[in-house]
């Protein structure tokens, strides 16, 4: 029975707001309204800048909607919950993820696929459910949500289908971590190329989610892991993560990079994996996989929507592409394993944070990533 | 110990020369050489046009390859064997494969791969030396192809890599169509799409192969095959191999193909399989396969060298491209195993077979498959 004085009112708190595509953040107040039916809404602990976030950040025309609140790499509490919420009280240490997993539809169900059929993914603003935004600003005009999470606010609503209750025991920058960048790299390794011991992998970019596959190669056994990116810092960096090769595409004159990765692993690698978003390097990657059985895995959205272009005899000769978004993750069932495997200290993940803000420096997390100067910046939302 | 009164020697045949891109075939009198270590002569039984002869006869400013003799899919009777061959004696009943098995290498030994890579895939030249061992009846040098399978040949020299020893028991017209085609389209099913049971298949193209392709995913257990030609005809014959739905392209109005697939599938087959040769149709089968899981299987060899342009967006959506040479069989370990399917009545082939000509009449067979008039004819040496 519901008694009137413990529904959830609206709450008042601090967000930074994008006003227009590519300009910086402003801290603002905002109201954010009471969760509604299967949703619940999340004091944010901590959340971290991906680049996808970037991606969208920059778009002037649709998909891009102004004002809106970024984020959707993030930890936090739950705060309330609205009606026929049962898989998480008040109190739960949540994970929000931009992938639903409702465990229900036919896909959630079947073993090959992580994209939610019932809450698909999409580029729509607005809640899954009923298009909405949950969020206005101080003159009460909506401001759009973003990829269902909106981390970027103290508190944020969340579908609980885009929510994963987490072990309190894990730190929360840690499990912040989680919620995107590093479950799309480790579960790229592990469940979209399943890559196998003793194999040979080829990274190209080497950013949170590059680094993150190959430490999932690392787990998985893989014998060579080759890292491409352009700036030479991020070899040292990456032998942390497993790397045991670096190719640095400036510094090898006229060949390219397809004809020195397949010259290292005597005829092409077993597994390529794009980490970046750019059309060529997806074809580079493709060129570099070994025909016969060679995998190339893209992760990286393209940051123009330009399209990827292989070549038509390559594919014949035994070559497979393939993409996925969150690393094939279910996000419920597999990041409470990461989570695990973190703790056992199997998985390692205190590397990839390499700096830490506040709130309000927000806009210096945006400019860290954007110089490449970092991996993960957490940002604190109660500094 | 080698008896010099046994020893082969040259064989003077008739032979369907090729000696301008497109122009029609001559027959003239060849000469065969004998074969060379670890190389067979065969004589040709009989033998059909694959499109891929059909594709390189047309093929331009292709570097110095005529006049050649075409034709790699046949059957044969071993005449005489060089130096090293143990595994076929004279008189065995033996089809050429285009694609080698050494056995040894690597990618031989290796489960997922049918890329030999001691003798790997060449349009011309024998595997071992490069050279031909055919010569025109002025002693000029006349080009083999694929491996010395050149079946349009009463006899012809092939390497013992690129030979299948097959049970006697086959008629040979069935065993000429499992050297090729049959066993590339049944292959992509069976080890290539690894098509599961109850699942929903589209193949664009019902020529051989994509009828193959059918009759493979009806041994697969697939639940519905959907088929797309712009040849109403194809449906009822691909009725009889497993085709459950009939998509005419010229017969949807304004509406792209993949839409009306989506459509009848709620979303996406679970594998979609080109079988023509047509980048545009590669993208066409890419946009019908399914969120999540959907497969792509490119069989057909794109008869302009296009390449294939994917919205770099779909692909994160957990698809995926492959492509194979012979639908992934591994030649001697495989064929055998289709010729007993096909004894045991499983595997359907008689339904391949459209028309049968004597070796006089090669042209018109050429004509047929150009026309989309036949799937298979039958050319027999003998008559």
């Amino acid at each position: 029975m519901e008694m009137e004085e413990k529904s959830p009112k609206p709450i008042r708190c601090k967000a930074a707001v994008c006003r227009a595509a590519g300009e910086p953040l402003q801290i603002e107040e905002v109201e954010v309204a009471p969760p509604k039916a299967h949703e619940a809404r999340i004091k944010i602990v901590c959340t971290s800048l991906c680049h996808s976030d970037l991606t969208f950040w920059r778009l002037k025309d649709f998909p891009g909607v102004y004002p809106r609140i970024f984020g959707h790499e993030a930890v936090g509490v739950v705060e309330s919950v609205g009606e026929g919420v049962e898989e998480v009280g008040v109190g739960d240490t949540v994970v929000p993820t931009f992938l639903a997993h409702c465990k229900d539809c036919v896909d959630c169900r079947s073993e090959r696929s992580n994209l939610c059929s019932k809450l698909p993914f999409n580029l729509i603003p607005g809640m899954p459910r009923d298009r909405t935004t949950r969020f206005t600003d101080a003159k009460g005009e909506p401001v759009h949500n973003f990829l269902f999470v909106s981390s970027f606010s103290q508190y944020t609503v969340v579908d609980v289908g885009h929510l994963t209750k987490v072990d309190p025991g894990i730190p929360f920058d840690k499990a912040c971590l989680l919620s995107c960048g590093v479950s799309t790299g480790v579960g790229a390794a592990w469940k979209v190329a399943e890559v196998e011991a003793g194999s040979s992998v080829a990274i190209f970019g080497l950013g949170a989610v590059g680094l993150a596959v190959a430490e999932g190669a690392r787990l998985r056994g893989a014998s060579k892991i080759i890292g491409v990116d352009l700036n030479p810092d991020k070899f040292e960096l990456g032998k942390k993560f497993g790397l045991t090769d670096f190719v640095n595409p400036k510094e090898i004159g006229e060949r390219s990079v397809s004809e020195v990765i397949m010259e290292m692993t005597n005829g092409g690698a077993d597994y390529c994996f794009e980490c970046i978003g750019l059309a060529s390097l997806m074809n580079d990657a493709f060129q570099s996989c070994r025909p016969g059985w060679g995998k190339t895995i893209i992760l990286g959205v393209e940051m123009h929507g330009a399209p990827l272009c292989i070549s038509s005899s390559e594919i014949l000769h035994g070559k497979c592409i393939m993409g996925s978004l969150f690393g094939g993750i279910k996000a419920k069932n597999d990041i409470p394993i990461f989570v695990k495997k973190y703790l056992n200290k199997e998985l390692q993940l205190d590397n990839f944070i390499t700096h830490e803000v506040g709130l309000q420096e927000i806009n210096k997390a945006f400019d860290l990533l954007v110089e490449g100067k970092s991996l993960r910046c957490t940002i604190w939302m109660d500094r | 110990m080698e008896n010099s009164s046994t020893t082969p020697k040259p064989i003077r045949c008739k032979a369907a020369v090729s000696r301008a891109p497109g122009e029609p075939l001559r027959i003239e009198e060849v000469v065969v050489a004998p074969p060379r270590a670890y190389e067979i002569r065969i004589k040709i039984i009989c033998t059909s046009v694959c499109h891929t002869d059909v594709t390189f006869w047309r093929m331009k400013g292709y570097p110095g390859v005529l006049p050649q003799i075409y034709g790699h899919e046949a059957v044969g009777e071993v005449e005489s064997v060089g130096d090293h061959v143990e595994e076929v004696v004279v008189g065995d009943v033996v089809v050429p494969s285009f694609l080698a098995q050494c056995g040894e290498c690597g990618d031989c030994e290796s489960e997922g791969s049918n890329m030999c890579g001691k003798l790997p895939y060449r349009p011309v030249g024998m595997p071992r030396d490069g050279t031909t061992r055919f010569t025109d009846a002025e002693g000029a040098v006349v080009h083999g192809f694929l491996g010395g399978a050149s079946s349009f040949s009463e006899y012809t020299v092939a390497d013992i890599a690129h030979v299948v020893k097959v049970d006697p028991a086959i008629p040979p017209e069935k065993a000429c169509l499992l050297s090729c085609g049959v066993s590339t389209g049944v292959g992509a099913a069976w080890k290539v799409a690894k098509v599961e049971a109850g699942s929903t298949v589209a193949i664009f193209g019902l020529g051989a192969v994509g009828l193959a392709v059918a009759e493979g995913a009806r041994l697969q257990g697939a639940g519905r095959i959907i088929g797309v030609d712009l040849n109403p005809d194809k449906f009822e014959i691909g009725k009889r191999l497993g085709i459950t739905d009939f998509v005419n392209p010229k017969e949807l109005g304004e509406k792209p193909v993949s839409e009306v697939i989506l459509e009848m599938t709620s979303g996406g087959a679970d594998y979609c399989f080109e079988c023509i040769g047509l980048a545009s149709l590669m993208a066409d089968a890419f946009r019908s396969s399914r969120n999540g899981s959907g497969k792509t299987i490119i069989l057909g060899v794109e008869m302009h060298g296009s390449p294939i342009m994917l919205d770099s967006a779909e692909i994160l959506r957990g698809k995926c491209v492959m492509g194979s040479l012979f639908g992934g069989i591994k030649p001697k370990t495989d064929i055998p195993i289709l010729v007993n399917r096909y004894l045991n009545k499983e595997l359907k082939l008689d339904e391949f077979i459209t028309h049968e000509m004597g070796f006089h009449d090669i042209n018109k067979a050429f004509d047929l498959l150009i026309e989309g008039k036949s799937l298979r004819c039958i050319i027999w040496m003998d008559r």
